[in-house]
């Protein structure tokens, strides 16, 4: 049985950019709702709890649930062990960390009312936002 | 003309920002912004821009004396 492991410096502050990054990755379907049950792949409840929560038929057929525990610091992923090393070949916290970026450089332009210009330079992506 | 440059680190989905063309204080608003979104920064630090005194047009008032 895989654990359950909580990332206390991990956290995603804003609800609606998080569920634009989860959809970017795929996951459209998300439950919402106050402290929502886990379930494991055998269908066994898990202690933890979490607002948000991407149900595991989502995810794969050995995967459980992943959810997202809302705090005072904002929300934090909550993936078992199993998870973090097969979803996204076991780049899934990273990839949503990148959607999420992605998401709040869209939300500060908006905001600024201003214009992004991207370019890529070797490994990272540059995005310089004028206002 | 202000601007931010954010870099994007897809390998490890870290992310940098850095304001540029703000002098003073007002660097602080877009701060605010950021953390409001990202959470309290890892690291932080001032460039020399920072300590500048934002230059402030006088305004002249017409009077409507002539």
């Amino acid at each position: 049985m895989s654990k359950y492991l909580a990332f206390e410096d991990y956290v995603l502050k804003d609800r609606r950019l998080l569920l634009a990054a989860l959809a970017d990755l795929g996951y459209a379907e998300v439950e919402e709702g106050a402290a929502l049950p886990l379930y494991g792949y055998q269908g066994d409840r898990r202690p933890e709890t979490a607002e948000l929560v991407v149900r595991r038929r989502l995810l794969g057929s050995a995967s459980n649930d992943v959810g997202f525990a809302r705090t005072s610091a904002g929300y934090v992923p909550i993936v078992s062990e199993y998870d973090q090393r097969t979803l996204h070949g076991g780049r899934f916290l990273v990839e949503l960390r990148t959607a999420y970026s992605e998401r709040v450089i869209d939300e500060v332009r908006r905001r600024l009312h201003g214009t992004a210009r991207r370019t890529v330079e070797g490994s990272v992506v540059k995005v310089t936002v004028r206002y | 003309m202000p601007e931010i440059e954010f870099t994007l680190d897809p390998t490890t989905g870290k992310l940098e920002l850095h304001v540029k063309g703000i002098a003073g204080p007002a660097c602080e608003d877009v701060a605010k912004l950021a953390a409001e979104l990202l959470g309290a920064p890892d690291r932080e630090r001032n460039t020399p821009e920072y300590h500048l005194r934002p230059r402030v047009q006088p305004q002249v008032r017409p009077t409507g004396n002539r």
